[in-house]
């Protein structure tokens, strides 16, 4: 393994990183500093430094303070404050951030799930982007498409983020891993994109398995998330021992040679080749790629390895990623059981290499360039920790969280750089800097199976693996302890006189049972399948849109089958609240055939808890299920099965989609919170905005907590 | 070649880093410099200084006809056809000069690349040891002695292609030679960790490279290995991009800045 980089160092931020920039710095340099004459001054206030933690949850939060875990909130929480911080509905991080960013709820913001609905064709899209209203038109000649126009893609969040009010204000303000900021908006602040951020594949953490062994199939028949290459151990050179694998690593789409109006499919992405040597001991492999080689150990990571991606030949258009290998097995000569010895080699998603991303991920786009010149390379997909690969059965949990420890020290490396800037040359004076930090939400998700961090008393989770369980019972409590040695670190840094909020945009409560959304409202008689079907899905246009009343997309929505908005509407406006009170009695009246819990807690409509801006993009209904209760994946993308309420024998077992009031989040803040409480997400950005005396937007509901 | 880069060796670790390594831009100023002076005078000297004023004189005389008889199409190409034609003149003019300050002028540069390019490994890297085995010779039974405080973190790896590589790990900064071995062959190689900024040995070769890594002697031509490397950092340098790039800046922008600067005063006809 070679490691090249530089060591974290950091740099002042108003001047340029050390470093790496040569000549770009020093003319830039004095560019910049003419620009910054122009510039308004920074407000003489101390800075404010926010450290966002995604799912951090005020009960467990409460325990481990109580049992002395964690000393650095503890002491934060005494000498400022610590409060439950009220989420937004649906409670989903997309939403909640997004939330947080503009000061708006999601009617204000448009953002209202992880997946949104295209009303024309009733299909699952993002929501990151709006549904594409402007086809790319393209030359064709030969095999070879010339894009001329269209095909632009943008951010769909509205509103104004609190950056651009600050930044216009003079206040030099750093956003590091923001979620819901890709595709980047033009800001003139710094900001570095987070959850949201693809990877070199347009997806959310696309791996490749390279194996020998039989491909593995989950428990529950779904797809497995990543491409599974099964490759051929061979004998390079005939003396009877096999030495070599090779594999290929997809990246982007070949847009090239895709038509404009064609679907993508498995075999339109440009390949990267890899090799990998087996040493003859067959405990590690010598890997190259690109021009990079690493050698690792079974049981190790490479460091990151940079793969060229050929969109035209001979250079004219190509596309720079990073990838890092993970030697899971090197044992090849696989037998059919695959668990049994075998070559399994995982490849990560590839990432956009930071200092040169194949698509913008930063404002000014140069700053991601400017930060690896002083990290290194850094993950630039928006969710890092490889949780598909757990998912999909491919890491144990040792292989997770020896993963998860390298996001731990990228992100430790990048707060450090974060705040030694935010101290800069004026001790944080006029400066604000916010850091997110993803540990302990995925963490949640992932672990929370191996034992309940919030009930002492819980049934083991449908998913507990008992020998698993014995050694990671304890692995989401050493998240907390790590986000508490951060905000340690902040606070032993923090320039005198300087605000530290940390926040987070949710709770987590455990995820038993998964309801199946779209299964109940076919058994229910809203939903109608196309004759001769009773199970499907939308998206391959099974269901009968001339009988359907409702249908679920997304974690948390229905929507109503509305003449005039949907592709094929046959619910009158007039008929819309009659049937929204129909779906909501009755969900709110379901129980679970296990053991007769309440299945959803409350049913909110839209139009009653959200701003009018965009409350038209918005579902019509939003499920706040119960503790223990979450739709299921296979609904939210569409799909309609046999059974309304099932076992969740996923590993991502724990959750936040529910009811927002059983998963509030938490505020610290190192100045004494008042008294009153009942503080929500809209409010931190309040706060922030009336610190610096900067006037909120239009539309920005929040109250400033001080 | 072994005896000229030994030679060159010889000169520039006498003349170079008067003060150390740390004091880059000294030698990365003083030297391009004294090259763009030096090769100045030599230009002066070896090239045909009348030849090269007329070809120059001619150019200018026929882009103007170029401007003044623009309208004259027949009389803009023929103009163009000669300027052109003084153009190729004064290239001939230029290349026996080329010529003659070409290897001086490279081994200048290849000693500046080898004493400021790189930078030591972190003491706490891993770096690995690359072998290319000769053509036709196996990297299977080659091995590697390690000095004390130098371990074998990982490998080795050999390829049926003739490659066999290890991962190392040093106990504390420090340069430590490597032994690598087949059969009756041996050939040393020093990697360098952490310390002072230093001349930073990276490849052994005996392929025409070994002219551009002159910090180790080349590999034998009859050796079983082809080249013996480890990659390392470029140095950090100021105003200009890392490593051997920045070096290229400094040297191209000072030697020929001075060149063009002194020509007048030295007489000399560009």
């Amino acid at each position: 393994m070679s490691r090249f980089e530089a060591p974290p160092s950091v740099a002042p931020r108003h001047l340029p990183p050390k470093g790496g920039g040569g000549v770009r710095f020093g003319i830039l340099g004095g560019l910049l500093t003419l620009l910054a004459a122009c510039h308004p001054k920074p407000p003489d206030v101390p800075g404010v430094f926010i450290l966002g933690v995604d799912g951090m949850d005020p009960v467990i939060t409460q325990r481990l303070i109580d049992e002395g875990k964690l000393p650095n909130l503890a002491k934060l929480a005494k000498a400022g404050g610590f409060e439950s911080l009220a989420t937004v509905n649906p409670p989903q991080s997309p939403v909640a951030w997004s939330s947080f960013v503009t000061g708006m709820d999601p009617g204000g913001h448009g953002i209202f799930d992880f997946v949104h609905r295209d009303p024309k064709t009733y299909k699952p899209i993002s929501s990151a982007t709006p549904p594409s209203t402007d086809p790319t038109k393209a030359i064709e000649i030969g095999d070879t498409y010339f894009p001329i126009s269209g095909g632009a893609v943008s951010n769909n969040r509205g509103g104004v983020p609190f950056w651009d009010l600050l930044e216009k204000a003079g206040v030099d303000t750093e956003i590091y891993r923001i979620p819901g900021n890709y595709p980047v908006p033009d800001s003139g602040a710094k900001t570095l994109s987070g959850m949201g951020t693809s990877d070199m594949r347009g997806g959310y953490g696309v791996y490749t398995w390279f194996t020998d062994k039989p491909i593995p199939t989950k428990p529950d028949g779904s797809k497995l998330k990543g491409d599974i290459e099964v490759v051929t151990v061979e004998d390079f050179d005939g003396d009877g021992v096999v030495d070599n694998v090779h594999g290929t690593l997809k990246g982007p789409p070949d847009l090239f040679h895709i038509a404009p109006d064609a679907e993508i499919t498995d075999n339109n992405y440009l390949t990267a080749g890899v090799t990998f040597w087996l040493d003859k001991d067959r405990t590690s492999i010598y890997i190259q790629a690109g021009d990079d080689t690493a050698l690792v150990k079974e049981g190790e990571w490479s460091d990151w390895m940079k793969v060229s991606y050929e969109g035209l030949p001979h250079g004219v258009v190509s596309y720079d990623g990073m990838v890092r290998f993970y030697a899971k097995q090197l044992k090849p000569g696989a037998g059919e059981d695959p668990k049994g010895p075998g070559f399994a080699v995982y490849a990560s998603p590839v990432n956009f290499v930071p200092s040169n991303p194949a698509q913008q991920i930063s404002t000014p786009k140069t700053w991601s360039e400017d930060l690896s010149d002083i990290l290194g390379n850094f993950y630039t997909q928006g969710m890092p920790e490889e949780t598909n690969a757990l998912k999909d059965g491919m890491f144990d949990d040792d292989d997770y969280i020896r993963q998860v420890a390298l996001v731990q020290q990228d992100t430790r490396n990048m707060m450090e750089l974060a705040l030694a800037r935010f101290k800069g040359d004026h001790d944080g004076h006029g400066a604000m800097t916010f850091m997110y930090v993803s540990d302990i939400d995925l963490q949640c998700h992932m672990l929370w199976r191996h034992g309940d961090p919030k009930y002492a008393d819980a049934p083991h989770h449908p998913a507990w693996e008992e020998k698993s369980a014995a050694k990671h019972k304890l692995d989401i409590e050493h998240m907390y302890e790590h986000v508490d040695s951060l905000a340690g670190d902040i606070i032993d840094n923090l320039p005198k006189g300087s605000s530290f909020l940390l926040m987070s945009d949710h709770g987590f409560q455990p995820y038993t049972r998964d309801v199946h959304l779209n299964t109940w409202l076919r058994d229910n008689g809203y939903l109608v399948m196309k004759a001769g079907k009773t199970t499907g899905s939308i998206p391959t246009d099974d269901v009968d849109w001339s009988k359907t009343k409702a249908y679920n997309i997304g974690f948390n929505a229905i929507y109503l089958n509305e003449t005039g908005r949907e592709g094929q509407g046959i619910v009158a406006p007039a008929d819309a609240d009659a049937v929204m009170k129909a779906i909501s009695d009755k969900l709110l009246a379901q129980r679970d055939p296990k053991d007769g819990h309440v299945v959803v807690r409350k049913m909110a409509r839209s139009k009653d808890i959200y701003s009018k801006q965009r409350e038209a993009e918005a579902p019509d209904l939003i499920v706040g299920f119960d503790i223990g209760y979450g739709n299921s994946d296979q609904s939210t993308l569409g799909e309609i099965g046999t059974e309304e309420l099932t076992d969740n024998t996923s590993r991502w077992s724990g959750n936040h989609l529910m009811d927002p009031d059983v998963v509030p989040g938490v505020i610290f803040s190192n100045e004494p919170l008042p008294p009153a409480g009942g503080y929500g997400l809209l409010d931190v950005t309040a706060t922030v905005l009336k610190h610096f005396h900067v006037d909120p937007a239009t539309g920005m509901t929040g109250k400033s907590i001080y | 070649m072994t005896s000229l880069i030994a030679f060159l060796n010889t000169v520039f670790d006498v003349i170079l880093a008067p003060f150390g390594h740390r004091l880059a831009a000294f030698d990365l100023l003083i030297w391009p410099v004294a090259a763009g002076i030096a090769a100045l005078l030599v230009y002066k000297k070896v090239s045909n200084q009348k030849g090269i004023a007329a070809a120059k004189n001619g150019i200018q005389v026929h882009l103007l006809e170029i401007v003044l008889y623009k309208d004259d199409l027949v009389g803009v190409l023929v103009s163009t056809a000669r300027a052109m034609a003084q153009n190729g003149l004064y290239l001939g003019y230029n290349l026996g000069p080329a010529v003659v300050m070409m290897p001086p002028m490279t081994a200048v540069l290849v000693e500046l690349v080898a004493h400021y390019a790189y930078a030591p490994l972190p003491a706490d890297a891993t770096p690995l040891l690359e072998v290319t085995m000769a053509p036709g010779r196996a990297s299977k039974d080659v091995t590697l002695d390690v000095p004390k405080g130098l371990t074998v973190d990982a490998g080795p790896v050999a390829t049926p292609d003739g490659m066999a590589v290890w991962r190392l790990k040093a106990d504390a900064p420090g340069d430590y030679v490597v032994t690598v071995k087949d059969g009756a062959d041996a050939e040393s190689k020093t990697i360098a960790f952490g310390g002072e900024p230093r001349k930073i040995p990276v490849q052994r070769t005996n392929t025409w490279e070994a002219i551009l890594y002159p910090a180790e002697a080349p590999l034998p031509s009859d050796s079983a290995f082809q080249t013996i490397s480890t990659k390392v950092p470029n140095r950090e340098l100021t105003f200009f991009p890392d490593g051997e790039d920045g070096v290229l800046g400094w040297f191209f922008l000072f030697s020929l800045g001075s060149g063009f600067l002194l020509s007048k005063p030295l007489g000399v006809e560009l």
